[in-house]
């Protein structure tokens, strides 16, 4: 089994104007999502990100007040799930509810050293 | 009616918004529902490894925390910012936050959103946004409006509030009774388009209806509201209420109240709407809801439609016509006064009215003109009306049930 960390890659919700309904129904989807990866044991951990952000860059360490990409490029969160290799992983995130939002996730394998 | 928990997040966003209005005013409305739908983003994030015990409470209090966090953002004057996190500003605060307090807010909010000032129109997209917690995409498809007319309409209202100086407030009680009527008619209207959509997709929407009654409940908790309109409209609601799982079937398809399945309507809110209606007898036997909900009453009490008591339902239109001169009320009655086998006197009664103050609602008329058609068995002129009708209506299932009606008639001609 090998650590693939999934990336959710879109515009962060206070910008889409979601009714409350909507983020009620959304929210379930999430839910129902993470108590099928917890049945199975594979949820190692994760986080929802703030979208205010700082960037730090260049030798000069030059701070810059973010977000810098267009929003539905920012990274909301994320999750780090147990699998067998890259095409598991990718089905894990086949149950992302955001799909329909223009967002989506960015598969990546966790490097383990040693 | 539904899960408690279905409808969480509108509920309490109403309720936040109302309280926190009381808090800081009117004036920053926009900035209040900003900061409450906030707490619901963070609830999302917060809550995706499953619910938390006490999802409202929880709810509570991080909009009682965004308050606070709002306070030091709203410039106040004087030093009243500073005072809110002394410790007497601290519990007149969380008073707020009590459970009466909050229905007091709503109360207020309701009110707010029915004033007299605000155009009519606007008002029930007001009411449904800040008080109902609906988004303006849902909002335009149960008016049937575009999206922008309904944010058009809210944006109108807030700064109308605001021109206006309308204050956040409960009623003078000489004014109760007309500030509850424009109330009981915003209310009625969202029922109505629960009940019977001129929506295109969705011909009955659940929780429109659900809506209509959960505000009326909320009106119905202060004593001094209980006024005989207010237990009448309660009651019209529940008895039609109990009916709304018989009016279409799976396949969306209209049943008509001829072949709705009786045994299915909804006991526990025809007993609701039954007391209900007592009560408001008892307080005033002269509003209109009230024969409303007699008129309702009938149809439940009946065994099918021939054994309905006509006679008591034409009495019901005759007085409501009384009291508010709406040709609803003579189409209905010419309606009824075909099932009594009157046709003459129903012709005559038809051919009184003008389609046109029906607007969108114009194809019911040439329906019931059709149905004297059928009554008199001049089936040309039937099928001429239903073809008038199939023209104007909007909602599909409505028109795929009178094009199936048309065509059945229509088999008839060739025989």
């Amino acid at each position: 089994m090998k650590d693939f960390m999934l990336i959710f890659v879109g515009a962060p919700y206070e910008e889409l104007g979601l009714s409350p309904q909507d983020m009620q129904s959304r929210m379930a989807k999430w839910q129902e999502w993470h108590a099928k990866m917890d049945k199975l044991g594979i949820v190692k951990g994760g986080n929802a990100l703030h979208a205010k952000a700082k960037r730090i860059t260049s030798t000069d360490r030059v701070v810059s007040d973010g977000p810098f990409v267009e929003a539905k490029e920012l990274v909301g969160g994320y999750y780090v799930v147990k699998a067998e290799n890259m095409d598991a992983a990718v089905e894990i995130a086949m149950d992302y509810p955001d799909f329909d939002l223009e967002g989506g996730v960015e598969v990546r394998e966790v490097i383990v050293f040693g | 009616m539904d899960n408690q928990l279905d409808y969480l997040f509108r509920h309490q966003y109403g309720k936040m918004v109302s309280v926190l209005t009381r808090v800081f005013g009117l004036a920053h409305l926009e900035t209040i529902e900003d900061a409450v739908q906030d707490t619901f983003i963070k609830a999302m994030a917060s809550w995706r490894t499953g619910m938390p015990d006490h999802p409202k409470a929880w709810l509570m209090q991080a909009s009682k925390n965004r308050a606070i966090d709002l306070l030091r953002k709203i410039k106040a004057d004087d030093n009243r910012a500073r005072n809110w996190q002394s410790g007497i500003a601290a519990v007149a605060l969380n008073e707020l936050f009590l459970d009466e307090e909050i229905e007091d807010s709503q109360l207020r909010m309701i009110f707010t959103a029915c004033h007299p000032s605000l155009k009519a129109e606007d008002q029930i997209a007001f009411a449904l946004k800040t008080i109902s917690g609906f988004g303006t995409r849902e909002i335009a498809a149960a008016l049937l409006s575009k999206e922008e007319t309904v944010k058009k309409r809210l944006s109108r209202a807030r700064k109308l509030i605001v021109k206006e100086n309308i204050s956040f407030s409960l009623p003078d009680p000489k004014q109760l009774k007309s500030r509850i009527g424009r109330v009981l008619e915003v209310i009625y209207l969202i029922f109505n388009e629960g009940f019977h959509s001129i929506n295109k997709e969705q011909l009955v929407r659940t929780e429109l209806c659900g809506e209509a009654l959960r505000l009326v409940k909320l009106l119905l908790k202060k004593e001094t509201y209980r006024l005989g309109e207010v237990y009448a409209l309660f009651s019209l609601m529940c008895l039609h209420a109990a009916r709304l799982d018989t009016r279409i079937n799976e396949n969306n398809q209209v049943i008509s109240i001829r072949d709705q399945d009786r045994s299915k309507w909804h006991i526990p809110l025809i007993d609701l709407g039954s007391d209900a209606m007592v009560k408001a007898a008892e307080l005033n036997s002269n509003s209109t809801y009230l024969y409303e909900a007699v008129i309702a009453v009938e149809h439940i009490k009946a065994k099918d439609v021939e054994s309905t008591d006509w006679e008591h339902i034409l009495y019901c239109y005759d007085k409501l016509y009384e009291l508010q001169e709406n040709p609803m009320h003579l189409l209905n009655r010419a309606i009824v006064l075909m099932q009594l086998n009157k046709y003459d006197e129903a012709k005559h009664q038809l051919d009184a009215l003008e389609p046109s103050f029906m607007q969108q609602r114009q194809y019911l008329y040439h329906c019931a003109m059709a149905e004297f058609y059928i009554c008199i068995d001049d089936i040309i002129m039937a099928v001429h009306s239903l073809d008038q009708a199939i023209e104007l209506v909007t909602n599909i299932s409505e028109r795929n049930y009178l094009i199936e009606k048309r065509n059945r008639i229509h088999v008839q001609l060739q025989n």
